[in-house]
């Protein structure tokens, strides 16, 4: 058992002035006073140099290191100070009972419990209304809390701004040719004339990929949606909206590197691993008489993650 | 000399005889009636354990965010306005982005200090909630949760929530690439709720992703609506461990009724100030020397863009080990879906984890039939079965959080990204389960082990008419009013003759 | 056949396909007057700018009319002069013949064929690529994809390999050489977020991808190396070929030779660019963790 330990604990009132538990812990205070003095002026002189370091424009990393120093040894003195030069105790103080005596929370009960029984047993129908009033306030005055943040959803989730003939267009708003692309390319675009809003980008981003028309397996209905073996899939991982751009094209697989889903691209986009429960929709394309990609139409399902309303 | 000339000492004297000091206090005192309640707080007796540091690492950590917080409000700028970049960082010039990136990026390069105080932010910040998180297992372990105290685990907890949601709307201001990619998460993953789920995020972003009223309210939320909860709640936590005085180990002098330690002032002041200095000075060190979150290598947030190798803030790591992991399991019938792949991983299960964190008190209660109050903490070994569950409750989690860098992993390992997936399926599973037995054992093996702990037990040598010498460990130390639940039996002197005979020739007796 | 053969057929595949497809649909026709007799397979696409000659900017051997470079103020591209054929095929046959076949077709010398990747028709940037990166000749054939190491063969080795293989049946691109004098590294940093960052992470740090795939860290790769392998797509990497001019290619080196592979790192020590995991892991151990350690001292009392 340490020495501390074995010292009885005491009240610190009413001591005496050379009551072994006011002296300070440690064997050679002057010796400890000298170090903490040092600490003290290292922590000064580093402070000063903070400073200085602002002042003179200094590298970042030198004003959190004259910060961090200073404040790290003045604090590392004063810690010192108190544990081995300030009394050392161990000092007791008795706890006193929170509860209070069986009067007093009789007394505080009654209180409530009589006087307020005698005023809501004379008045329940007076009580019930307040009750009622109180309640309804409180629901209503949510309401613009809540409602007017932001608009109904409304059919917005189903739909994006591609259409019947829109273009295919990159980031920088160029339409995509078919001879463009070899295979084994990927692009990322837009509805011409998207491209640079916001819903263009949140929503109707699509991934652009050439696969060889051997590759590629025509699902029931879509025989028509991949020219030339062009094939276009909505970039929003149905899992958590994550932009799945990570295209590994040996493997034919679209990697979405939020959650690693991963989709096959030449099998419709069908979720192979990982957490994404359903294919990527595919756009439909066609391609024009100059040999530029349009769209069929919009998506035939909504993009992106599921929610309530989503059918299937 | 006139006798109304007032001497020094007559000036000294009208003072009383505690100086001037005395008399501003007198002053207080008249105004405030400070005195008694004041001498109470000075001598009021803090117990020395190491444990007890925790929570003030979080306390003066959470300082440091306010102040270096203040600083930041000065600079940035809440808003989604699309400006034109002009700075320092070539990479960024002539680029349109957000208000809220370009102030962030100005604030790293050309405010003088400003890189220093956002890193000084953001380290701040991950050392609060660890230094909660922590905290919270020195109070669980150590059975500090149980009456008087379930209402201060019920505010610890509920700071521990509000600190991770003011850590994510945090890292989100600055709206780069990274944080951008958890925004958008955040927003699937409000679309997800059944019946409500898509009118919430409608209302919550002001419409579709990504909107321009999300960074606004994020910030409003970060720097006055949860401060101020924040605030409010730890004076609350502060006043309850001040009223109900603080819990202590059991050991010589110190029994339920009393606290022994070290008085308020001067040590206790000296030492917590002290440490306070250290703790900013640590911030501040690592905000020199170790970077963290540099948005302007991430870029602004770009809905089509993306980076691999994204992961949330360690406290959110959890989340999204577990979104990885679980399997693509989607309700889709009658004309709805509900993505359960998404509403299970995040919001059952942190439900059900933090459910279970705020009712443990009346859980424990419930098991143990014990309504009485404590004032002196358990040793964790002495509590195996509430130390299993809370060592299982962790590995749990540390299990997530593993899973949440699973392309980290699998890239550091040269092994494939497919199968290290599958073993973080396995191993939330197979952890936990194994967990709990091992670490009851642990618990159990260490209390019969002679000298566990600070705890010695003595010897008892008896000598036996045949001259043979005898051992016997003495009663073991029962500090506590109850028994301990689980202990194993007290041995009692041994009377009659050993039984078993060891090879060595050294008798021992049987426990 | 087995299973683990099946990415190398598909490769095989589309690379013999694809430039079928492309002759197919006209765009030989479309390369601009040449008095070479050889007709150029167009392995990449004739898009100006796009890795394949604009005939502005072609220079030719005078004696042959073969192109000997092209290529425009950002990169030029350099086909290897018919002369180092010779050195070339002894190399390839030193080096590469034991999988790639003596023909450089893909079929070694016990007769299986599609086991290897066919050589032929890829260009003389694809082969420069591989083997200048040193992942070529590969350390474990087997493996699924091969790691970047110090090279075998000297640049100039590699050159010559290229141009022999490359003279089998002519593609392009050729070997580049990008010209970093120009150019702006804020469109190169916008274009690598949008097309490289998803793979190899916005700090260029690489990760695991599929299976037992990968995308390289592209800390250590030379300017040249990183437009072979955008031009040719190698491996499971994209081939970004007409959605991306000459100019925004050089933009993309551009910044990843600058900011990339030195970033400032203002803020201290980079961390490995790993981001919060690494971070998370430096403020709970490093950070809580030697504050519980002072806390230890602040609070035992000896």
């Amino acid at each position: 058992m340490s020495e501390h330990d074995q010292r009885t604990p005491v009240a610190i009132t009413g001591l005496a002035a050379d009551d072994p538990h006011l002296q300070p812990a440690a064997r050679r205070p002057e010796l400890v006073e000298q170090v903490i003095a040092v600490l003290f002026v290292a922590g000064i002189i580093l402070c000063l140099g903070f400073g200085v370091a602002y002042w003179q424009n200094w590298a970042p990393w030198t004003l959190g290191a004259t910060m961090g120093g200073g404040l790290s040894l003045m604090g590392i003195g004063l810690i010192a100070w108190g544990k081995y030069l300030m009394p050392r105790g161990p000092f007791v103080e008795e706890r006193h009972t929170l509860a209070n005596s069986e009067e007093d929370r009789n007394a505080f009960a009654a209180a409530i419990v009589e006087r307020g029984g005698s005023v809501i047993k004379r008045r329940k129908f007076l009580g019930g209304l307040l009750g009622t009033g109180v309640g309804i306030f409180s629901v209503v005055a949510a309401f613009p809390l809540v409602r007017s943040l932001g608009p109904m959803p409304k059919g917005t989730l189903f739909h994006t701004d591609w259409k019947k003939g829109s273009y295919l267009v990159d980031i920088t708003g160029r339409r995509v040719n078919v001879s463009d692309l070899a295979i084994g390319s990927i692009v990322t675009v837009f509805p011409e004339g998207k491209q640079d809003t916001d819903n263009g980008q949140a929503v109707d981003q699509t991934v652009l990929i050439r696969l060889s028309n051997q590759d590629y397996t025509t699902k029931k209905g879509r025989e028509t949606w991949a020219p030339q073996g062009y094939v276009a899939y909505s970039k929003l991982c149905t899992h958590l909206g994550c932009p799945v751009g990570l295209y590994e094209q040996e493997l034919e697989l679209l990697v979405c590197p939020c959650h690693q889903s991963m989709f096959n691209v030449a099998n419709g986009a069908m979720p192979t691993f990982g957490p994404a429960p359903r294919p990527l929709p595919q756009l439909p394309l066609m391609v024009d008489s100059m040999g530029y990609l349009q769209s069929q139409s919009d998506f035939t399902e909504p993009v992106g993650p599921g929610f309530w309303e989503r059918h299937s | 000399m006139s006798a109304q000339v007032e001497t020094k000492r007559a000036k000294r004297q009208a003072a009383g005889p505690y100086g001037k000091v005395g008399q501003i206090l007198n002053e207080l005192d008249d105004r405030l009636g400070v005195a008694k309640g004041g001498r109470t707080f000075l001598d009021k007796i803090f117990p020395d354990h190491w444990s007890f540091m925790l929570g003030e690492i979080a306390l003066y950590s959470f300082v440091v965010l306010l102040l270096t917080g203040i600083f930041l409000t000065l600079y940035y700028i809440p808003s989604s306005a699309i400006t034109t970049y002009h700075g320092s960082y070539l990479p960024l010039v002539g680029q349109k982005m957000s208000e809220a990136y370009a102030s962030s990026v100005n604030l790293s390069f050309a405010v003088r200090g400003g890189l220093l105080m956002r890193q000084m932010h953001h380290w701040a910040c991950d050392i609060f909630v660890g230094a909660i998180i922590v905290h919270m297992g020195r109070v669980f372990f150590t059975g500090a949760f149980r009456k008087p105290r379930e209402l201060n685990w019920t505010i610890g907890t509920t700071l521990l929530v509000l600190a991770i949601a003011e850590g994510f709307l945090g890292y989100s201001l600055p709206d780069d690439l990274v944080s951008g990619t958890g925004i958008r998460i955040a927003y699937s993953i409000i679309l997800s709720l059944p019946v409500v789920g898509t009118y919430i995020a409608f209302f919550l972003f002001g419409g579709n992703f990504p909107g321009a009223a999300i960074i606004p309210r994020f910030f409003i939320i970060h720097v006055l609506i949860i401060p101020l909860i924040l605030l409010g709640l730890v004076g609350a936590h502060l006043f309850l461990l001040v009223r109900q005085k603080h819990t202590q180990f059991p050991g010589k002098g110190r029994t339920e009724n009393n606290v022994v330690g070290s008085p308020m002032f001067p040590v206790f002041m000296a030492k917590t100030t002290g440490f306070l200095f250290v703790v900013g000075g640590m911030i501040a060190l690592l905000g020199a020397f170790a970077q963290i979150n540099p948005i302007w290598q991430f870029g602004f947030y770009d809905a089509a863009r993306i980076s691999y190798a994204v992961q949330p803030d360690f406290y959110m790591g959890f989340l999204d080990g577990a979104l990885r992991i679980w399997p693509a399991w989607e309700f889709a019938a009658f004309g709805h879906t509900i993505p359960l792949e998404v509403t299970l991983p995040t919001v059952v299960l942190p439900g059900i984890l933090f459910t279970l964190v705020y009712a443990w008190p009346a859980i424990e209660r419930k098991f143990t039939g014990d309504n009485e109050l404590h004032n002196l903490l358990d040793r964790p070994i002495n509590r195996p079965k509430r130390t299993a569950a809370g060592a299982t409750v962790l590995a749990f989690l540390s299990i997530l959080f593993i899973a949440s860098s699973t392309d980290v992993i699998a890239n550091f390992f040269k092994v494939s990204l497919n199968s290290v997936l599958w073993d973080m399926r396995i191993l939330t599973i197979l952890v936990p389960l194994i967990t709990y037995p091992v670490t009851y054992k642990i618990c159990r093996e260490l209390q019969g082990f002679e000298g566990a702990g600070k705890r010695k037990t003595t010897n008892v040598v008896t000598r036996t008419a045949d001259g043979e010498y005898v051992a016997v460990p003495a009663p073991v130390y029962v500090d506590d009013a109850h028994h301990e639940l689980d202990a194993l039996p007290i041995p009692t002197f041994v009377v009659d003759e050993p039984a078993a005979t060891v090879s060595s020739g050294v008798r021992r007796a049987e426990r | 056949m087995k299973l683990r053969h099946a990415p190398l057929v598909l490769v095989a595949v589309a690379i013999t396909a694809g430039p079928l497809v492309l002759f197919a649909s006209g765009a030989s026709a479309k390369e601009g007057a040449h008095t070479s007799s050889q007709t150029i397979t167009a392995y990449q696409t004739n898009r100006k700018n796009a890795g394949t000659p604009n005939s502005s900017t072609v220079t030719r051997d005078p004696k042959t009319g073969a192109i000997t470079s092209y290529g425009n103020s950002a990169i030029t591209y350099n086909v290897p002069s018919a002369a180092l054929n010779a050195l070339g095929q002894s190399l390839y046959l030193q080096n590469c013949a034991s999988c790639h076949g003596v023909n450089a077709n893909g079929v070694p010398a016990d007769g299986t064929a599609g086991a290897y990747p066919n050589l032929v028709g890829l260009g003389a940037a694809t082969v420069d690529f591989w083997i200048s990166s040193g992942r070529m000749p590969a350390a474990d054939p087997r493996s699924v994809q091969a790691e970047r190491k110090v090279p075998r063969l000297t640049d100039a080795q590699a050159t010559a390999i290229a141009g022999w293989v490359n003279s089998l049946s002519p593609a392009y691109p050729g070997i580049p050489s990008p010209n970093l004098a120009g150019g702006s590294v804020a469109q190169g940093a916008a274009l690598f977020a949008l097309n490289c960052a998803a793979c190899h992470t916005i700090e260029g740090a690489g990760d695991a991808l599929a299976a037992d795939t990968y995308a390289p860290s592209l800390r250590n790769i030379p300017a040249y190396q990183v437009v072979e392998a955008i031009r040719t797509g190698p491996g499971n990497m994209p081939r970004f070929t007409g959605n991306l001019s000459d100019y925004q290619v050089r933009n993309i080196v551009k910044f990843v030779t600058s900011d990339i592979q030195h970033p400032r790192n203002p803020g201290g020590l980079g961390l490995g660019g790993l981001g919060p995991v690494a971070e998370g892991f430096v403020g709970l151990l490093l950070g809580v963790g030697l504050l519980a350690l002072a806390g230890y001292w602040v609070g035992e009392r000896e």
